[in-house]
């Protein structure tokens, strides 16, 4: 069976993700050591110089969804079931940093679909805590484990069914976040397609560093950031870094 | 004490605790471990359960970190993973919660 890492790429006007990505895949391959396939599109590949070392595929992804007034390209998640090549596939999100072999080991699991329903602001601030208002259970769509069963096949399935109709499923379950997000599309085809019941999730949390905070300095074990007048670092934990800055650092 | 001693002192030990509970979590993460392609938590409950099942039986059945049921065939060697990767998670914690202790007042 063969196991690889899933990477969706696209830069925005404001934003080089294949700077980012470059800085994510490297450590994908100190402390996963598997292949990894890079989705993009011809303007993101034909910036991108010194490509590291990546099956990449190239696609015209949809570029109508915004973040902050910002171009939001986060529309081909639902299509991973399809894109990747690999029987045990880990979605990562660009921004989202491997400093441990954590997904590796939860890749030999036998579950077929993961994803975690808890994430935490590093800064301890509760940043990411906000008012619930939806009427399911939420995931973070940052880390995506699948093996290609016809359970998953649904589940993606559902997933493309939300996306076409999400204003629609917005209303049914009170989400007031309007923009297409992909943790409430997979909330809610994995709240259906599960019957409205639990599944199986990924055990802890993930550690995610604001928008808000600034990477001063990273190295191969982890990364120092600032918050305020705040130093602190990450050392030995995978980390989804919001602040895209720090792959200028 | 002046209130800016007050605020500094206070300063500090927001940072601190701030640092403990990422290490604390950090420790959790570390916790989690895949035993007969199930996920478990090496936790306290788990390697006590664990012990005590062992204690009477050759080999058992216990809930995975998602509560669903796992035949445990080899019990010796599943508390072994389980010390093993709890320790782990422990000392790194241990060593990182020391240099936190010793940062200057």
């Amino acid at each position: 069976m063969q196991q690889g890492v899933l990477i969706y790429c696209f830069d925005t006007p404001e934003v080089s993700y294949h700077k980012v990505a470059n800085v994510s895949m490297s450590l994908v391959r100190e402390y996963l050591d598997l292949p990894i396939t890079v989705i993009t599109n011809h303007a993101t590949l034909s910036s991108w110089q010194h490509r590291p070392e990546a099956n990449f595929v190239i696609i015209e992804n949809a570029t109508n969804n915004t973040k902050l007034g910002l171009p939001w390209h986060n529309l081909e998640r639902c299509e991973a079931f399809d894109n990747s090549p690999y029987d045990r596939t880990i979605v990562i999100d660009v921004d989202y940093l491997c400093f441990s072999d954590k997904l590796k080991s939860l890749c030999n699991s036998r579950h077929d679909f993961l994803i975690h329903d808890q994430a935490h602001d590093v800064s301890q601030r509760q940043v990411l805590t906000y008012e619930r208002m939806a009427m399911l259970p939420l995931v973070w769509a940052t880390v995506l484990i699948f093996s290609k069963t016809e359970r998953v096949r649904r589940i993606f399935g559902a997933v493309k069914l939300v996306k076409q109709n999400y204003h629609h499923y917005c209303n049914l379950y009170r989400i007031n976040y309007k923009n297409f997000r992909n943790d409430y599309a997979f909330a809610i085809a994995l709240n259906q397609i599960n019957g409205y019941h639990g599944y199986d999730v990924i055990p802890d949390s993930i550690a995610t560093l604001p928008h808000d905070c600034q990477v001063l300095s990273r190295d191969h074990h982890g990364l120092n950031y600032r918050y305020l007048n705040n130093v602190n670092r990450i050392t030995c934990q995978d980390v989804h870094v919001l602040n895209k800055e720090f792959a200028n650092v | 004490m002046d209130i800016n001693e007050l605020k500094r002192h206070s300063d500090l030990s927001f940072d601190r605790a701030v640092a403990k509970k990422n290490l604390l979590s950090r420790a959790e993460s570390e916790l989690i471990t895949v035993y007969q392609d199930h996920i478990f938590r090496a936790d306290p409950v788990t390697i006590a359960t664990a012990r005590t099942l062992m204690e009477h039986k050759d080999s058992f059945f216990l809930l995975d970190a998602n509560s669903n049921p796992v035949y445990i065939k080899d019990p010796k060697q599943f508390l072994s993973q389980l010390l093993e990767k709890q320790q782990a998670a422990l000392n790194t914690y241990h060593q990182a919660y020391q240099s936190l202790k010793s940062l200057k007042e």
